[in-house]
C-alpha cells in the first residue's frame, strides 16, 4: 500500500507556490542577464554567404583574432540565413531593437534597411569615414548622401560560363550561340528528354531576364526609381528567352539548384551564373571558361546584367560596448588582404582599390572576362522600389516561359503591377 | 473553499504570466500595429490611423457585390481576395479530408495484430518527425517535370509527364500532396491512442448483437474517437490554414506566376516583401476572425452528443 502524504495545508500552500514563482522569476532574468552580458562581449554577423564564402569567412575571422589580441575578450559569431530569411529575421529583430552587429549580403537590401532606420551609416562608426577612400566609389552603397555598408567584393553579376570539355569556342553573338546551343543539346536515346543541354540557368527568376532586357536596348527602372517594364525591349527579351525553351536547348523546368546540378554533372555546355558559383564548378573538376553574355545579334548591344557589391552593414542598435571591436572587424573583413584572398580563391572582383590593382588579378584571364562583363553591366538600384519591380517581373516572366502569356502582354502587365505595388508601398 | 481557490490561483500564476507574455502581448501588439500606418517609411515613427486597413480589407470583400448581380460571378473570379480566400479553403479542406481518412485508416490498420507492427508505426510517423522545411524542398525536387522521381515513376506506367509547376491546378496539387504526406501521421497517432482506449467489451457486445464491421465502426469506433479527433481536427484546421512553409517552399513562392498563394503567404509577402506591417497585421486579424468562426463551428459539433 502506498504511503499517504499529508496534504499541503492551505497556510503552507501559498508559500510553496510563491517559492516556485520566485524560483522561476529568479531563473528567467538570470538567463536573460546572462545573454545580455554575453551580448556586450560578442560580435554577431548574420550572413547569406555561399558555403565556400562561409569557410573563408571563418578563416578570415581566425586571422583577425590572431592579429588583434586586444579583442581577445570578444567572441565572434557567424549566423547563416537563406536570402529571404535573412531579410525577414533582421527586420523582426530590429522590431525588438536587437539583431546582429553586422549584416552581410548584396547591396540591394541596404535601401529598405536604411530607409527603415535599421542601419548605422559607416561614418558613424569609430574611424568609419576614413575607410571610404579605400573603395571604388561605385562599389559603395550610397543613399540620401550617406554610405550604408562596406563591400568585400563587387560584381555579383551574371556571366556566361562554359564547360571547356564541351565547348571549343565561346559564341560572342546570339545567332552563333543559338546554332551552337542546338548542336550541343543531345538526345541520344530519342526519348524527347536530352541527356545533354546546350544551356542551363534559373528559368524562374527575373534576375536572369534583366541582362537580356539590356541587350535589347531597355532597362527595368529609370533614374527616378520608376519602373520601365512596358517596353519593346522587355517584350523582345521575354520572346528571346521563351524561344530558348521552345527550341528545347534549355530544360523545360529549371530552378537554380537544378541548373547548378546539371552543369556540375557535366551535362550542360553553358550555364549563366555568378561569381559565387564558379569555384564550385572548378572543385568538381569542370574546366570552366568565363565570357560576357553574347551580344544580341539583332541590336548589336551587349546584355547588361545587374552588378552590385556584397556588403557588411552595421546594425543601428549595435551595443556601444562592441563598437570598437565591430569597427575593427569590419575594417579587416573588407580590407585588401581579405579581398585579395577572396579574389584568389573565389574569383570575385575586389572593391578595395589596392586589392583590385594587384598584378595577378590584372593578368588572370577569368578575372579579365569577369571585369569585361561588369563593364557591360549596370549598377543595380538599391532603392526599395526595386523590390516591387522584381516582384512584378517574376510572375509574368514565368507566365511567358510557360506559354500562357504573350511577351508584349506580359510586359504591360509587369509595368501595371510594379506601379500598383510601388503605390501601396508608399501608402 | 476560498483558500483552495486562492491556492489554485497561486499555482496558475507562473503559467498565466508566461501566457500573457507569449500569447496576450503579441496578440495585442499585433492589434495595435493593425491600427497604425507602420510601414517601411514609418518604421521608426508609426502613427495611429484607426481602422483604415480594415476598411481596405472590407472594400476588397464587398467590391464584387458593388456591381450588378449578373456580374457577380465574373467579378468574384477576377477578385484577387476571393481567389486567394477560395484557394485557402480548398487547401484546408482537401488536406483535412485526406489527413483524416488516411490517418484514421492507418490507425485502424495499426490497431490490429500485425507482424512488425512497431516498424510500420515508426515508418508511418517518419513524415511527421521530419522537419517540414527539408521535406518541402525534397518534394519540390521530386516534382520536377523532367528530373523528378514522380514523373519518372509515372512514365514507367505510361503516364505523360505532369507539368507540376507550370499549370495552376498541378501547382496547387504539388504542395497539397506534400502536406497530406506530412500531416496524416498526426491524426494517425491521435486516433491510435483513442482506439487503444476503447473498451473491447463494447465490440464483443456488439458482435453478440449481430453488428457487422461497418456498423461497429460507425456506432462504436467513431463516436468513441470523437473526443480525441475533434480537437485534433481543430488543430489540423488551424495549422493547415496557416501553413506557410509547405506552400511557400514547394511552389517556390507561388509558382506558377503567383497563382498558388493562400491568405497566410499573401500576408507574409505584404509584411516582409513590401514592408506593409500595418496592413499585414490587419489582414492577420482578419485571418484570426475567420479561424475563430471555424473553431466555433467545431465547438458546436463537439457539444452534440451522438451516443
Amino acid at each position: 500500500m502506498e504511503p499517504r502524504r499529508a496534504p499541503l495545508s492551505p497556510s503552507r500552500a501559498p508559500a510553496a507556490a510563491l517559492a516556485v514563482a520566485a524560483l522561476l522569476s529568479a531563473l528567467l532574468p538570470a538567463a536573460g542577464g546572462c545573454s545580455r552580458s554575453d551580448r556586450s562581449r560578442t560580435v554577431v554577423v548574420w550572413e547569406q554567404m555561399d558555403p565556400q564564402e562561409q569557410v573563408l569567412f571563418d578563416e578570415h575571422v581566425a586571422q583577425f583574432r590572431a592579429n588583434h589580441p586586444e579583442f581577445a575578450g570578444f567572441s565572434i559569431e557567424r549566423v547563416h540565413y537563406r536570402v529571404e530569411d535573412l531579410q525577414t529575421q533582421f527586420q523582426t529583430a530590429a522590431l525588438a531593437f536587437g539583431g546582429p552587429n553586422l549584416v552581410y549580403g548584396p547591396s540591394d537590401k541596404i535601401g529598405p534597411y536604411s530607409i527603415m532606420g535599421l542601419l548605422m551609416p559607416i561614418d558613424a562608426l569609430p574611424g568609419g569615414a576614413s575607410e571610404l577612400a579605400r573603395f571604388q566609389p561605385e562599389a559603395l552603397p550610397t543613399l540620401n548622401g550617406r554610405v550604408w555598408g562596406l563591400p568585400d567584393q563587387v560584381g555579383n553579376h551574371l556571366t556566361l560560363v562554359a564547360n571547356r570539355a564541351l565547348v571549343d569556342s565561346i559564341a560572342t553573338d546570339t545567332d552563333t550561340w543559338l546554332r551552337q546551343l542546338r548542336e550541343l543539346t543531345v538526345d541520344r536515346d530519342g526519348d524527347g528528354k536530352p541527356e545533354q543541354y546546350g544551356l542551363v540557368f534559373n528559368l524562374l527568376e527575373p534576375f536572369w531576364l534583366v541582362p537580356w532586357v539590356g541587350g535589347f536596348g531597355g532597362g527595368v527602372m529609370d533614374d527616378q526609381a520608376r519602373p520601365t517594364l512596358d517596353t519593346p525591349a522587355m517584350a523582345q527579351a521575354l520572346g528571346f528567352l521563351s524561344g530558348l525553351k521552345q527550341a528545347r536547348v534549355v530544360p523545360l523546368e529549371c530552378d537554380y539548384p537544378l541548373a547548378d546540378t546539371i552543369f556540375k554533372e557535366g551535362r550542360a555546355a553553358y550555364i549563366i551564373n555568378g561569381p559565387w558559383s564558379w569555384q564550385g564548378y572548378r572543385e568538381v573538376g569542370i574546366e570552366v571558361a568565363l565570357a560576357p553574355l553574347p551580344m544580341v545579334s539583332g541590336t548589336g548591344t551587349w546584355p547588361a546584367p545587374f552588378t552590385s557589391a556584397k556588403c557588411y552593414s552595421i546594425n543601428r542598435y549595435l551595443d556601444p560596448a562592441t563598437a570598437t571591436c565591430t569597427a575593427a572587424l569590419l575594417s579587416w573583413l573588407t580590407g585588401p588582404e581579405v579581398q585579395l584572398d577572396l579574389a584568389r580563391k573565389l574569383g570575385v572582383q575586389p572593391g578595395d582599390l589596392t586589392a583590385a590593382a594587384a598584378p595577378e588579378l590584372q593578368s588572370d584571364p577569368a578575372m579579365i572576362a569577369s571585369r569585361d562583363q561588369i563593364a557591360k553591366g549596370r549598377l543595380m538600384p538599391i532603392v526599395p522600389e526595386m523590390r516591387a519591380v522584381w516582384d512584378a517581373m517574376r510572375p509574368f516572366y514565368q507566365s511567358v516561359m510557360n506559354g500562357e502569356l504573350e511577351p508584349a502582354a506580359a510586359a504591360a502587365a509587369m509595368q501595371a503591377r510594379a506601379v500598383e505595388t510601388i503605390e501601396v508601398m508608399h501608402e | 473553499m476560498k483558500g483552495r481557490r486562492g491556492l489554485a490561483l497561486w499555482f496558475l500564476l507562473p503559467s498565466l504570466l508566461v501566457l500573457a507574455g507569449v500569447v496576450a502581448y503579441p496578440f495585442l501588439f499585433n492589434l495595435w500595429i493593425s491600427l497604425t500606418n507602420w510601414n517601411m517609411f514609418h518604421f521608426q515613427d508609426p502613427s495611429f490611423q484607426g481602422l483604415d486597413h480594415f476598411a481596405k480589407i472590407l472594400g476588397m470583400i464587398v467590391e464584387p457585390f458593388a456591381r450588378p448581380p449578373s456580374q457577380w460571378g465574373a467579378a468574384l473570379a477576377q477578385n484577387e481576395f476571393y481567389r486567394i480566400f477560395g484557394k485557402t479553403f480548398a487547401w484546408t479542406a482537401v488536406n483535412l479530408v485526406f489527413h483524416f481518412t488516411l490517418g484514421l485508416g492507418a490507425a485502424l490498420l495499426l490497431n490490429r495484430k500485425l507482424p512488425a507492427r512497431g516498424l510500420y508505426r515508426a515508418l508511418l510517423i517518419l513524415p511527421w518527425a521530419m522537419p517540414q522545411y527539408i521535406s518541402a524542398l525534397t518534394w519540390r525536387g521530386m516534382f520536377n517535370v523532367e528530373y523528378g522521381v514522380i514523373n519518372q515513376l509515372l512514365a514507367k506506367v505510361g503516364v505523360q509527364p505532369v507539368p507540376w509547376f507550370s499549370s495552376e491546378f498541378w501547382a496547387f496539387m504539388a504542395p497539397t500532396i506534400t502536406n497530406i504526406w506530412l500531416g496524416f501521421p498526426f491524426i494517425m497517432v491521435i486516433a491510435l491512442g483513442g482506439l487503444q482506449s476503447i473498451p473491447q467489451e463494447l465490440y464483443e457486445a456488439a458482435r453478440i448483437d449481430g453488428a457487422g464491421p461497418v456498423r461497429r465502426f460507425f456506432r462504436i469506433t467513431l463516436p468513441m474517437l470523437k473526443p480525441v479527433l475533434l480537437p485534433a481536427l481543430v488543430l489540423g484546421t488551424i495549422w493547415t490554414f496557416n501553413n506557410l512553409n509547405v506552400i511557400w517552399l514547394v511552389t517556390d513562392q507561388g509558382l506558377p506566376a503567383d497563382k498558388t498563394h493562400i491568405l497566410v503567404t499573401y500576408v507574409y509577402k505584404a509584411a516582409f516583401f513590401y514592408y506593409r506591417y500595418g496592413y499585414a497585421a490587419a489582414f492577420s486579424v482578419f485571418i484570426f476572425l475567420v479561424l475563430m468562426l471555424i473553431v466555433r463551428g467545431y465547438d458546436r459539433v463537439s457539444r452534440r452528443e451522438v451516443y
